[in-house]
Protein backbone atom coordinates (compact mmCIF):
# COMPACT_ATOMS: atom_id res chain seq x y z
CA UNK A 1 0.00 0.00 0.00
CA UNK A 2 1.45 3.27 -0.96
CA UNK A 3 1.12 6.16 1.33
CA UNK A 4 -0.95 8.11 -0.89
CA UNK A 5 -3.42 5.05 -1.02
CA UNK A 6 -3.75 5.61 2.80
CA UNK A 7 -4.07 8.82 2.54
CA UNK A 8 -1.68 9.45 5.18
CA UNK A 9 -0.93 13.13 4.08
CA UNK A 10 -4.01 14.49 5.07
CA UNK A 11 -3.62 13.23 8.57
CA UNK A 12 -3.46 14.86 11.42
CA UNK A 13 -0.33 17.08 11.90
CA UNK A 14 0.40 15.37 15.52
CA UNK A 15 2.23 12.18 14.13
CA UNK A 16 4.63 11.38 11.11
CA UNK A 17 4.69 8.25 9.06
CA UNK A 18 7.85 6.81 8.29
CA UNK A 19 8.70 4.43 5.83
CA UNK A 20 11.23 1.67 6.86
CA UNK A 21 11.93 -1.00 4.56
CA UNK A 22 11.73 -2.94 2.13
CA UNK A 23 15.25 -2.09 1.54
CA UNK A 24 16.70 -1.81 4.74
CA UNK A 25 20.22 -4.19 6.74
CA UNK A 26 18.04 -4.73 9.79
CA UNK A 27 14.69 -5.84 8.88
CA UNK A 28 16.69 -9.11 7.53
CA UNK A 29 15.32 -9.32 3.97
CA UNK A 30 12.91 -7.69 2.38
CA UNK A 31 10.37 -6.39 5.11
CA UNK A 32 8.82 -3.01 4.83
CA UNK A 33 6.74 -1.79 7.79
CA UNK A 34 4.88 1.78 7.97
CA UNK A 35 5.72 3.07 11.54
CA UNK A 36 2.83 6.42 12.60
CA UNK A 37 5.40 7.94 15.33
CA UNK A 38 4.27 10.50 17.71
CA UNK A 39 8.10 12.24 18.11
CA UNK A 40 10.04 8.96 18.90
CA UNK A 41 7.85 6.82 19.93
CA UNK A 42 5.75 4.35 17.40
CA UNK A 43 1.56 4.38 17.64
CA UNK A 44 1.03 1.83 14.78
CA UNK A 45 3.00 -0.23 13.25
CA UNK A 46 1.78 -1.33 9.70
CA UNK A 47 3.49 -4.84 7.81
CA UNK A 48 3.89 -5.09 4.32
CA UNK A 49 4.97 -8.54 2.68
CA UNK A 50 5.26 -10.31 -0.52
CA UNK A 51 8.43 -9.22 -2.05
CA UNK A 52 10.41 -12.69 -1.81
CA UNK A 53 7.46 -14.43 -3.25
CA UNK A 54 8.69 -17.04 -5.18
CA UNK A 55 5.40 -19.31 -5.73
CA UNK A 56 7.52 -22.55 -4.05
CA UNK A 57 3.80 -23.90 -3.04
CA UNK A 58 2.24 -23.77 -6.43
CA UNK A 59 5.37 -24.76 -7.92
CA UNK A 60 5.53 -27.75 -5.56
CA UNK A 61 1.94 -28.98 -6.75
CA UNK A 62 3.46 -29.52 -10.20
CA UNK A 63 6.77 -31.33 -8.71
CA UNK A 64 7.56 -34.60 -7.47
CA UNK A 65 8.00 -35.46 -4.20
CA UNK A 66 12.01 -36.09 -4.38
CA UNK A 67 11.96 -32.32 -6.43
CA UNK A 68 10.17 -30.84 -3.59
CA UNK A 69 13.07 -31.14 -1.10
CA UNK A 70 15.78 -29.11 -2.67
CA UNK A 71 13.06 -26.05 -2.78
CA UNK A 72 12.06 -26.75 0.92
CA UNK A 73 15.93 -25.60 1.53
CA UNK A 74 15.17 -22.06 0.36
CA UNK A 75 12.26 -21.64 2.48
CA UNK A 76 13.68 -21.13 5.72
CA UNK A 77 17.36 -20.57 4.33
CA UNK A 78 19.07 -20.35 7.61
CA UNK A 79 17.57 -23.56 8.66
CA UNK A 80 17.46 -26.00 5.29
CA UNK A 81 17.47 -29.71 7.49
CA UNK A 82 15.02 -28.43 9.61
CA UNK A 83 12.56 -27.89 6.38
CA UNK A 84 13.90 -30.87 4.93
CA UNK A 85 12.69 -33.13 7.89
CA UNK A 86 9.36 -31.59 8.24
CA UNK A 87 8.48 -32.30 4.78
CA UNK A 88 10.58 -35.73 4.85
CA UNK A 89 8.30 -36.98 7.99
CA UNK A 90 5.02 -35.67 6.03
CA UNK A 91 5.29 -37.65 3.31
CA UNK A 92 6.62 -40.90 5.17
CA UNK A 93 4.02 -41.06 7.48
CA UNK A 94 1.84 -40.50 4.30
CA UNK A 95 3.78 -43.42 3.16
CA UNK A 96 3.87 -44.99 6.41
CA UNK A 97 8.05 -46.30 6.46
CA UNK A 98 10.10 -47.55 8.79
CA UNK A 99 13.26 -44.90 9.27
CA UNK A 100 16.44 -46.95 10.42
CA UNK A 101 18.04 -45.72 13.95
CA UNK A 102 21.16 -44.85 12.22
CA UNK A 103 19.24 -42.42 9.73
CA UNK A 104 17.27 -41.40 12.57
CA UNK A 105 20.28 -39.95 14.38
CA UNK A 106 22.35 -38.83 12.11
CA UNK A 107 18.88 -36.61 11.30
CA UNK A 108 19.05 -35.35 14.38
CA UNK A 109 22.92 -34.58 14.66
CA UNK A 110 22.00 -32.24 10.82
CA UNK A 111 19.41 -30.79 12.42
CA UNK A 112 21.17 -29.52 15.93
CA UNK A 113 24.08 -28.10 13.69
CA UNK A 114 21.90 -26.24 11.88
CA UNK A 115 20.00 -24.95 14.59
CA UNK A 116 23.66 -23.33 16.00
CA UNK A 117 24.16 -22.13 12.59
CA UNK A 118 20.91 -20.28 12.65
CA UNK A 119 21.11 -19.50 16.13
CA UNK A 120 24.73 -18.20 15.54
CA UNK A 121 23.58 -16.36 12.10
CA UNK A 122 20.61 -14.75 14.46
CA UNK A 123 23.17 -13.51 17.43
CA UNK A 124 25.17 -11.84 15.24
CA UNK A 125 22.89 -9.77 13.32
CA UNK A 126 20.82 -8.86 16.11
CA UNK A 127 23.89 -7.62 18.15
CA UNK A 128 24.85 -5.98 14.82
CA UNK A 129 21.76 -4.34 15.16
CA UNK A 130 22.12 -2.79 18.43
CA UNK A 131 25.70 -2.06 17.72
CA UNK A 132 27.78 -4.60 18.95
CA UNK A 133 30.22 -4.83 15.66
CA UNK A 134 32.56 -7.89 16.81
CA UNK A 135 30.18 -10.39 17.89
CA UNK A 136 28.86 -10.67 14.38
CA UNK A 137 32.90 -11.63 13.47
CA UNK A 138 32.78 -13.68 15.76
CA UNK A 139 29.75 -15.89 15.47
CA UNK A 140 30.91 -15.99 12.02
CA UNK A 141 33.78 -17.64 12.40
CA UNK A 142 32.10 -20.21 14.17
CA UNK A 143 28.99 -20.82 11.52
CA UNK A 144 31.54 -21.29 8.92
CA UNK A 145 33.35 -24.62 10.68
CA UNK A 146 29.48 -25.88 10.61
CA UNK A 147 29.10 -24.78 6.67
CA UNK A 148 32.39 -26.47 6.39
CA UNK A 149 30.55 -29.85 8.28
CA UNK A 150 27.97 -29.75 5.52
CA UNK A 151 29.70 -29.31 2.62
CA UNK A 152 31.66 -32.44 3.89
CA UNK A 153 28.73 -34.57 4.33
CA UNK A 154 26.41 -33.19 1.52
CA UNK A 155 28.79 -31.76 -1.48
CA UNK A 156 26.55 -28.04 -0.72
CA UNK A 157 27.38 -25.24 2.35
CA UNK A 158 23.99 -24.25 3.08
CA UNK A 159 21.54 -25.76 0.96
CA UNK A 160 22.39 -29.19 1.53
CA UNK A 161 19.04 -31.58 1.02
CA UNK A 162 21.06 -33.91 2.87
CA UNK A 163 17.50 -35.30 4.86
CA UNK A 164 15.61 -37.69 1.91
CA UNK A 165 12.34 -39.71 2.34
CA UNK A 166 13.47 -42.71 3.69
CA UNK A 167 16.67 -41.76 5.42
CA UNK A 168 19.07 -39.43 4.70
CA UNK A 169 21.47 -39.07 1.54
CA UNK A 170 24.73 -40.77 2.47
CA UNK A 171 26.34 -42.36 4.97
CA UNK A 172 28.20 -40.26 7.51
CA UNK A 173 31.61 -40.16 6.56
CA UNK A 174 34.61 -40.42 9.42
CA UNK A 175 35.86 -36.51 8.42
CA UNK A 176 32.68 -35.57 9.11
CA UNK A 177 32.65 -37.13 12.52
CA UNK A 178 35.99 -36.15 13.50
CA UNK A 179 35.30 -32.76 12.61
CA UNK A 180 31.72 -32.59 14.94
CA UNK A 181 33.54 -34.24 17.61
CA UNK A 182 36.19 -31.24 17.71
CA UNK A 183 33.69 -28.71 17.01
CA UNK A 184 31.51 -29.70 20.10
CA UNK A 185 34.75 -29.66 22.01
CA UNK A 186 35.09 -26.08 20.84
CA UNK A 187 31.94 -24.50 21.13
CA UNK A 188 30.97 -24.35 24.49
CA UNK A 189 33.91 -21.76 25.07
CA UNK A 190 32.86 -19.73 22.60
CA UNK A 191 29.06 -19.68 23.79
CA UNK A 192 30.97 -18.37 27.18
CA UNK A 193 32.93 -15.65 25.00
CA UNK A 194 29.14 -14.18 23.30
CA UNK A 195 28.00 -14.33 26.91
CA UNK A 196 31.12 -12.39 28.18
CA UNK A 197 30.40 -9.83 25.73
CA UNK A 198 26.91 -9.10 26.12
CA UNK A 199 24.80 -10.56 28.84
CA UNK A 200 26.63 -7.99 31.43
CA UNK A 201 27.17 -5.25 29.07
CA UNK A 202 25.33 -2.75 30.33
CA UNK A 203 24.75 -0.79 26.91
CA UNK A 204 23.70 -4.16 25.96
CA UNK A 205 21.01 -4.39 28.98
CA UNK A 206 19.91 -1.03 28.53
CA UNK A 207 19.06 -1.66 24.70
CA UNK A 208 17.24 -5.14 25.51
CA UNK A 209 15.91 -5.25 29.22
CA UNK A 210 11.95 -4.95 29.19
CA UNK A 211 11.72 -3.75 26.02
CA UNK A 212 9.29 -5.23 23.65
CA UNK A 213 7.49 -7.50 26.21
CA UNK A 214 4.84 -10.09 25.39
CA UNK A 215 2.83 -11.80 28.61
CA UNK A 216 2.61 -15.44 28.32
CA UNK A 217 -1.09 -15.14 26.91
CA UNK A 218 -0.24 -12.50 24.48
CA UNK A 219 2.40 -15.04 23.31
CA UNK A 220 0.01 -17.88 22.93
CA UNK A 221 -2.93 -15.74 21.39
CA UNK A 222 -0.30 -14.28 18.42
CA UNK A 223 0.68 -17.30 17.71
CA UNK A 224 4.51 -17.22 18.69
CA UNK A 225 6.49 -20.47 18.72
CA UNK A 226 9.75 -21.82 19.57
CA UNK A 227 12.30 -19.55 21.56
CA UNK A 228 10.01 -16.22 21.38
CA UNK A 229 7.42 -18.31 23.02
CA UNK A 230 9.75 -19.65 25.96
CA UNK A 231 11.04 -16.55 26.61
CA UNK A 232 7.31 -15.40 27.67
CA UNK A 233 7.07 -18.16 30.06
CA UNK A 234 5.56 -21.38 27.97
CA UNK A 235 6.75 -24.73 28.16
CA UNK A 236 6.66 -25.74 25.07
CA UNK A 237 9.46 -27.81 22.63
CA UNK A 238 7.48 -30.03 20.32
CA UNK A 239 11.20 -32.08 20.69
CA UNK A 240 10.01 -32.42 24.02
CA UNK A 241 5.62 -32.69 23.93
CA UNK A 242 5.34 -34.40 20.44
CA UNK A 243 8.91 -36.38 20.10
CA UNK A 244 9.81 -37.38 16.57
CA UNK A 245 13.14 -38.47 15.02
CA UNK A 246 13.92 -40.20 18.97
CA UNK A 247 14.44 -37.08 20.14
CA UNK A 248 13.17 -38.77 23.11
CA UNK A 249 16.04 -40.68 23.76
CA UNK A 250 18.35 -37.62 24.74
CA UNK A 251 18.52 -35.86 27.80
CA UNK A 252 18.32 -32.22 27.16
CA UNK A 253 16.83 -29.11 29.38
CA UNK A 254 14.45 -26.57 27.50
CA UNK A 255 15.34 -23.31 28.60
CA UNK A 256 12.15 -20.94 29.69
CA UNK A 257 12.44 -17.57 31.16
CA UNK A 258 9.29 -15.05 31.65
CA UNK A 259 10.17 -11.68 31.32
CA UNK A 260 8.91 -12.24 27.35
CA UNK A 261 11.70 -9.23 26.24
CA UNK A 262 14.40 -8.77 23.89
CA UNK A 263 16.83 -10.15 26.60
CA UNK A 264 14.99 -13.02 27.53
CA UNK A 265 14.56 -14.15 23.98
CA UNK A 266 18.68 -13.67 23.71
CA UNK A 267 19.36 -15.83 27.09
CA UNK A 268 16.73 -18.41 26.04
CA UNK A 269 18.60 -18.77 22.26
CA UNK A 270 22.40 -18.40 23.72
CA UNK A 271 20.87 -21.64 26.24
CA UNK A 272 19.85 -23.30 23.28
CA UNK A 273 22.76 -23.27 21.70
CA UNK A 274 24.74 -25.38 24.80
CA UNK A 275 21.86 -27.82 24.79
CA UNK A 276 21.80 -28.74 21.05
CA UNK A 277 25.31 -29.06 21.79
CA UNK A 278 24.35 -31.12 24.40
CA UNK A 279 22.27 -33.73 22.11
CA UNK A 280 24.43 -33.56 19.04
CA UNK A 281 27.32 -35.02 21.91
CA UNK A 282 24.52 -37.83 23.21
CA UNK A 283 23.86 -38.66 19.43
CA UNK A 284 27.66 -39.14 18.39
CA UNK A 285 27.95 -41.25 21.46
CA UNK A 286 24.73 -43.85 20.47
CA UNK A 287 25.27 -43.32 16.52
CA UNK A 288 24.01 -47.38 15.84
CA UNK A 289 25.34 -49.33 13.10
CA UNK A 290 23.24 -50.39 10.42
CA UNK A 291 21.32 -48.85 7.00
CA UNK A 292 21.23 -44.88 6.38
CA UNK A 293 18.14 -45.52 4.96
CA UNK A 294 15.59 -47.54 4.46
CA UNK A 295 15.87 -50.77 3.30
CA UNK A 296 11.95 -50.26 0.92
CA UNK A 297 12.91 -49.73 -2.52
CA UNK A 298 9.92 -48.51 -3.16
CA UNK A 299 10.88 -45.63 -1.57
CA UNK A 300 14.44 -45.34 -1.19
CA UNK A 301 16.79 -46.27 -4.12
CA UNK A 302 18.87 -50.07 -4.13
CA UNK A 303 22.31 -49.89 -3.12
CA UNK A 304 24.48 -49.48 -6.42
CA UNK A 305 26.09 -52.72 -6.23
CA UNK A 306 23.13 -54.60 -6.45
CA UNK A 307 22.00 -53.62 -9.80
CA UNK A 308 24.50 -55.47 -11.33
CA UNK A 309 22.91 -58.82 -10.07
CA UNK A 310 19.35 -58.44 -8.85
CA UNK A 311 16.71 -57.79 -11.62
CA UNK A 312 14.14 -56.45 -8.76
CA UNK A 313 16.83 -53.56 -7.63
CA UNK A 314 17.69 -52.74 -11.39
CA UNK A 315 13.20 -52.49 -11.73
CA UNK A 316 13.06 -50.68 -8.68
CA UNK A 317 16.01 -48.35 -9.59
CA UNK A 318 14.35 -47.49 -13.08
CA UNK A 319 10.66 -47.06 -11.28
CA UNK A 320 12.02 -44.80 -8.75
CA UNK A 321 13.93 -42.48 -11.25
CA UNK A 322 11.70 -42.14 -13.87
CA UNK A 323 8.11 -42.45 -12.17
CA UNK A 324 9.08 -41.21 -8.27
CA UNK A 325 7.52 -42.10 -5.30
CA UNK A 326 3.35 -42.83 -5.55
CA UNK A 327 1.95 -41.80 -2.08
CA UNK A 328 -1.40 -43.24 -0.77
CA UNK A 329 -4.37 -40.87 -0.89
CA UNK A 330 -4.53 -38.83 2.14
CA UNK A 331 -3.48 -35.73 4.23
CA UNK A 332 -1.29 -35.09 6.88
CA UNK A 333 0.90 -32.80 9.13
CA UNK A 334 4.22 -33.85 11.11
CA UNK A 335 5.14 -30.36 13.20
CA UNK A 336 8.46 -30.29 14.09
CA UNK A 337 10.66 -27.95 16.12
CA UNK A 338 12.82 -25.68 13.83
CA UNK A 339 15.55 -23.01 14.89
CA UNK A 340 12.42 -20.41 15.12
CA UNK A 341 9.94 -22.69 15.93
CA UNK A 342 6.71 -24.85 14.84
CA UNK A 343 7.52 -25.79 11.28
CA UNK A 344 5.51 -28.26 9.77
CA UNK A 345 4.34 -29.09 6.01
CA UNK A 346 0.13 -30.10 5.46
CA UNK A 347 0.67 -32.71 2.35
CA UNK A 348 -2.86 -33.50 0.71
CA UNK A 349 -1.84 -36.30 -1.83
CA UNK A 350 -4.21 -37.60 -4.15
CA UNK A 351 -2.55 -41.09 -4.76
CA UNK A 352 0.39 -40.11 -7.63
CA UNK A 353 3.72 -39.26 -7.59
CA UNK A 354 2.77 -35.35 -7.00
CA UNK A 355 1.46 -33.41 -4.29
CA UNK A 356 -1.81 -31.88 -4.42
CA UNK A 357 -1.04 -29.58 -2.00
CA UNK A 358 1.95 -28.47 -0.07
CA UNK A 359 1.66 -25.74 2.60
CA UNK A 360 4.38 -24.72 4.86
CA UNK A 361 3.29 -23.37 8.25
CA UNK A 362 6.53 -21.22 8.95
CA UNK A 363 6.91 -19.87 12.41
CA UNK A 364 7.93 -16.26 11.04
CA UNK A 365 5.19 -15.60 9.03
CA UNK A 366 2.71 -16.64 11.76
CA UNK A 367 4.65 -14.40 14.46
CA UNK A 368 4.57 -10.96 12.08
CA UNK A 369 1.22 -9.38 13.12
CA UNK A 370 2.75 -10.24 16.70
CA UNK A 371 6.18 -9.00 16.16
CA UNK A 372 4.12 -5.48 14.96
CA UNK A 373 2.10 -5.24 17.86
CA UNK A 374 4.83 -5.43 20.27
CA UNK A 375 6.03 -2.19 18.36
CA UNK A 376 3.65 0.32 19.20
CA UNK A 377 4.21 2.08 21.95
CA UNK A 378 8.11 1.71 22.14
CA UNK A 379 10.83 4.16 20.38
CA UNK A 380 11.91 3.98 17.15
CA UNK A 381 15.37 2.60 18.26
CA UNK A 382 13.27 -0.16 19.42
CA UNK A 383 11.99 -1.47 16.17
CA UNK A 384 15.31 -2.87 15.14
CA UNK A 385 15.77 -4.78 18.12
CA UNK A 386 12.38 -5.98 18.16
CA UNK A 387 12.59 -7.37 14.60
CA UNK A 388 15.43 -9.09 15.32
CA UNK A 389 14.85 -10.63 18.34
CA UNK A 390 12.00 -12.27 16.89
CA UNK A 391 14.19 -13.81 14.04
CA UNK A 392 12.03 -13.54 10.89
CA UNK A 393 13.42 -15.08 7.72
CA UNK A 394 11.56 -13.77 4.42
CA UNK A 395 12.09 -16.54 2.45
CA UNK A 396 10.01 -18.40 5.04
CA UNK A 397 7.30 -15.49 5.71
CA UNK A 398 6.51 -15.27 1.48
CA UNK A 399 7.22 -18.36 0.14
CA UNK B 1 -5.95 -36.72 25.64
CA UNK B 2 -5.86 -39.34 22.97
CA UNK B 3 -7.00 -38.22 19.38
CA UNK B 4 -9.86 -40.92 19.93
CA UNK B 5 -11.06 -39.24 23.71
CA UNK B 6 -11.01 -35.93 21.75
CA UNK B 7 -13.49 -36.90 19.17
CA UNK B 8 -15.49 -38.54 21.65
CA UNK B 9 -15.37 -35.30 23.47
CA UNK B 10 -16.37 -33.13 20.74
CA UNK B 11 -19.16 -35.16 19.83
CA UNK B 12 -20.65 -35.11 23.07
CA UNK B 13 -20.29 -31.65 23.03
CA UNK B 14 -21.34 -30.42 19.99
CA UNK B 15 -23.64 -33.46 18.11
CA UNK B 16 -25.30 -31.41 15.73
CA UNK B 17 -22.50 -29.74 14.33
CA UNK B 18 -19.86 -32.21 13.70
CA UNK B 19 -20.53 -33.75 10.56
CA UNK B 20 -18.11 -36.70 10.27
CA UNK B 21 -14.98 -37.32 11.88
CA UNK B 22 -11.67 -39.30 11.12
CA UNK B 23 -8.57 -40.48 12.29
CA UNK B 24 -5.72 -40.35 9.73
CA UNK B 25 -2.60 -42.12 10.77
CA UNK B 26 -4.00 -41.09 14.71
CA UNK B 27 -4.41 -37.83 13.82
CA UNK B 28 -7.79 -36.45 15.28
CA UNK B 29 -9.67 -34.91 12.04
CA UNK B 30 -13.26 -33.20 12.53
CA UNK B 31 -15.28 -31.99 9.42
CA UNK B 32 -17.32 -28.72 9.81
CA UNK B 33 -19.87 -26.96 7.67
CA UNK B 34 -18.96 -23.05 7.31
CA UNK B 35 -22.10 -22.18 9.27
CA UNK B 36 -21.61 -24.04 12.99
CA UNK B 37 -17.49 -23.14 12.35
CA UNK B 38 -17.68 -20.52 14.70
CA UNK B 39 -19.78 -21.89 17.46
CA UNK B 40 -17.07 -25.18 17.18
CA UNK B 41 -14.55 -22.83 17.62
CA UNK B 42 -15.74 -21.11 20.87
CA UNK B 43 -16.37 -24.59 22.30
CA UNK B 44 -12.82 -26.11 21.30
CA UNK B 45 -11.44 -22.92 23.02
CA UNK B 46 -13.31 -22.43 25.93
CA UNK B 47 -14.22 -26.16 27.04
CA UNK B 48 -11.44 -27.15 30.00
CA UNK B 49 -11.02 -30.71 29.23
CA UNK B 50 -10.45 -29.86 25.28
CA UNK B 51 -8.65 -26.21 25.78
CA UNK B 52 -7.26 -25.23 22.55
CA UNK B 53 -5.52 -22.02 22.85
CA UNK B 54 -2.90 -22.02 20.76
CA UNK B 55 -4.16 -21.49 16.52
CA UNK B 56 -1.47 -23.27 14.87
CA UNK B 57 -2.32 -22.81 10.98
CA UNK B 58 -5.29 -22.31 8.70
CA UNK B 59 -4.32 -23.94 4.95
CA UNK B 60 -6.89 -24.19 1.97
CA UNK B 61 -7.43 -26.78 -0.10
CA UNK B 62 -9.11 -27.22 -3.51
CA UNK B 63 -10.17 -30.00 -4.67
CA UNK B 64 -10.90 -29.29 -8.24
CA UNK B 65 -9.37 -32.10 -9.96
CA UNK B 66 -11.10 -34.56 -7.85
CA UNK B 67 -14.18 -33.00 -8.32
CA UNK B 68 -14.91 -33.61 -4.80
CA UNK B 69 -18.02 -31.66 -3.32
CA UNK B 70 -17.65 -28.97 -2.35
CA UNK B 71 -14.77 -27.95 -3.64
CA UNK B 72 -12.69 -26.00 -1.89
CA UNK B 73 -11.58 -26.83 1.88
CA UNK B 74 -9.68 -24.91 4.94
CA UNK B 75 -7.98 -27.40 7.32
CA UNK B 76 -7.34 -25.49 10.54
CA UNK B 77 -4.89 -26.95 13.23
CA UNK B 78 -5.57 -26.36 16.84
CA UNK B 79 -3.33 -27.01 19.68
CA UNK B 80 -3.53 -27.20 23.43
CA UNK B 81 -0.45 -26.06 25.30
CA UNK B 82 -1.55 -27.57 28.29
CA UNK B 83 -2.77 -30.64 27.72
CA UNK B 84 -0.46 -31.23 24.67
CA UNK B 85 -3.06 -32.40 21.94
CA UNK B 86 -3.54 -31.48 18.81
CA UNK B 87 -6.62 -31.57 15.86
CA UNK B 88 -7.22 -30.63 12.64
CA UNK B 89 -10.84 -28.81 11.41
CA UNK B 90 -11.80 -29.57 8.13
CA UNK B 91 -14.38 -27.05 6.86
CA UNK B 92 -15.93 -27.72 3.16
CA UNK B 93 -16.74 -24.61 1.49
CA UNK B 94 -18.92 -24.52 -1.75
CA UNK B 95 -17.59 -22.86 -5.23
CA UNK B 96 -20.00 -20.68 -5.68
CA UNK B 97 -19.43 -17.39 -3.30
CA UNK B 98 -17.18 -19.24 -1.33
CA UNK B 99 -17.05 -17.93 1.93
CA UNK B 100 -16.26 -18.58 6.00
CA UNK B 101 -16.49 -17.01 9.32
CA UNK B 102 -13.16 -15.29 10.91
CA UNK B 103 -12.25 -16.79 14.42
CA UNK B 104 -9.38 -14.29 14.43
CA UNK B 105 -11.48 -13.02 17.25
CA UNK B 106 -10.63 -16.37 19.11
CA UNK B 107 -7.10 -16.05 18.71
CA UNK B 108 -5.37 -13.29 17.19
CA UNK B 109 -2.57 -15.75 15.08
CA UNK B 110 -5.45 -16.10 13.24
CA UNK B 111 -5.55 -12.52 10.85
CA UNK B 112 -2.59 -13.31 8.68
CA UNK B 113 -3.23 -17.36 7.71
CA UNK B 114 -6.92 -16.15 7.26
CA UNK B 115 -6.01 -13.14 5.07
CA UNK B 116 -3.74 -15.52 2.80
CA UNK B 117 -6.26 -17.94 2.39
CA UNK B 118 -8.31 -14.63 0.97
CA UNK B 119 -5.62 -13.96 -1.25
CA UNK B 120 -4.52 -17.14 -2.54
CA UNK B 121 -7.47 -19.10 -3.03
CA UNK B 122 -10.94 -16.21 -3.39
CA UNK B 123 -12.26 -17.34 0.11
CA UNK B 124 -13.93 -14.55 1.49
CA UNK B 125 -13.53 -14.63 5.46
CA UNK B 126 -16.56 -12.87 6.57
CA UNK B 127 -15.67 -10.60 9.95
CA UNK B 128 -11.71 -10.59 9.04
CA UNK B 129 -10.68 -6.43 9.47
CA UNK B 130 -8.50 -6.68 6.45
CA UNK B 131 -10.24 -8.33 3.82
CA UNK B 132 -6.75 -7.93 0.92
CA UNK B 133 -4.67 -8.81 -0.83
CA UNK B 134 -1.16 -10.07 1.56
CA UNK B 135 1.50 -11.74 -0.14
CA UNK B 136 0.64 -10.49 -3.91
CA UNK B 137 0.17 -7.35 -5.08
CA UNK B 138 -2.57 -5.37 -4.44
CA UNK B 139 -3.92 -5.42 -8.35
CA UNK B 140 -3.20 -8.81 -8.94
CA UNK B 141 -6.09 -10.66 -10.81
CA UNK B 142 -7.05 -14.29 -10.03
CA UNK B 143 -6.30 -16.70 -7.52
CA UNK B 144 -2.55 -18.37 -7.83
CA UNK B 145 -3.16 -21.89 -5.90
CA UNK B 146 -6.75 -22.42 -7.04
CA UNK B 147 -6.50 -25.42 -9.83
CA UNK B 148 -7.42 -23.34 -13.12
CA UNK B 149 -4.96 -21.18 -12.40
CA UNK B 150 -2.14 -22.28 -15.15
CA UNK B 151 1.15 -22.25 -14.53
CA UNK B 152 2.46 -19.59 -16.82
CA UNK B 153 5.45 -17.55 -17.40
CA UNK B 154 4.32 -14.17 -16.55
CA UNK B 155 3.72 -11.34 -19.34
CA UNK B 156 6.39 -8.90 -19.31
CA UNK B 157 5.48 -5.44 -21.14
CA UNK B 158 9.20 -4.80 -21.88
CA UNK B 159 12.10 -7.38 -22.14
CA UNK B 160 14.66 -6.14 -23.53
CA UNK B 161 17.49 -8.75 -22.75
CA UNK B 162 15.99 -11.61 -24.58
CA UNK B 163 15.18 -9.48 -27.97
CA UNK B 164 18.54 -7.75 -27.34
CA UNK B 165 20.41 -11.05 -27.75
CA UNK B 166 18.14 -12.52 -30.72
CA UNK B 167 19.19 -9.68 -32.70
CA UNK B 168 22.51 -9.76 -31.75
CA UNK B 169 22.68 -13.28 -32.99
CA UNK B 170 20.48 -12.50 -36.53
CA UNK B 171 21.67 -9.56 -37.58
CA UNK B 172 25.46 -9.08 -36.29
CA UNK B 173 27.65 -11.93 -36.74
CA UNK B 174 30.97 -11.60 -34.84
CA UNK B 175 33.67 -9.18 -36.11
CA UNK B 176 37.48 -9.34 -35.69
Amino acid sequence: MSVTDQGLLHRDKDTMTLNMGPQHPSTHGVFRVILEMDGEVVKTAEPEIGYLHTGIEKTSENKRYVHVIPMTDRLDYLNPPGNNLAFCLSTEKLLGVEIPDRANVLRVIMCELSRIASHLVWLGTHALDIGAMTVFLYCWREREMILDLNEEISGVRMMTSYIRIGGVAKDATRPWLDGIRDFIEYLPAKVDEYERLLTKNPIWLDRTEGVGAFTREEAINWSFSGPALRASGVNWDIRKAQPYSGYDNYNFDVPVLNNGDIFDRYRVRVEEMRQSRAIIKQALESLPEGPYKSPDNKVSLPPRETLHTSMEALIHHFKLVSEGISVPVGETYVPIEGARGEVGFYIVSDGTNVPARVKLRAPSFMAIPGMCKMMEGCYIADVVGIIGSIDIVMGEVDR
Amino acid sequence: MTSEEIIEKVKAGLADAIQDTALPQGDAVIFVAPDSWHAVAEFLKNDADLKFDYFSDVRGVDYLLEEREPRFESVYQLYSIDHQHSIRVRVGIGEDNPSVPTVSDLWKGALYPEQELFDMFGINVEGHPTMERLIMPKDWEGFPLRKDYPLTTETVTFSYNRDFKSDLVKSKPPTR
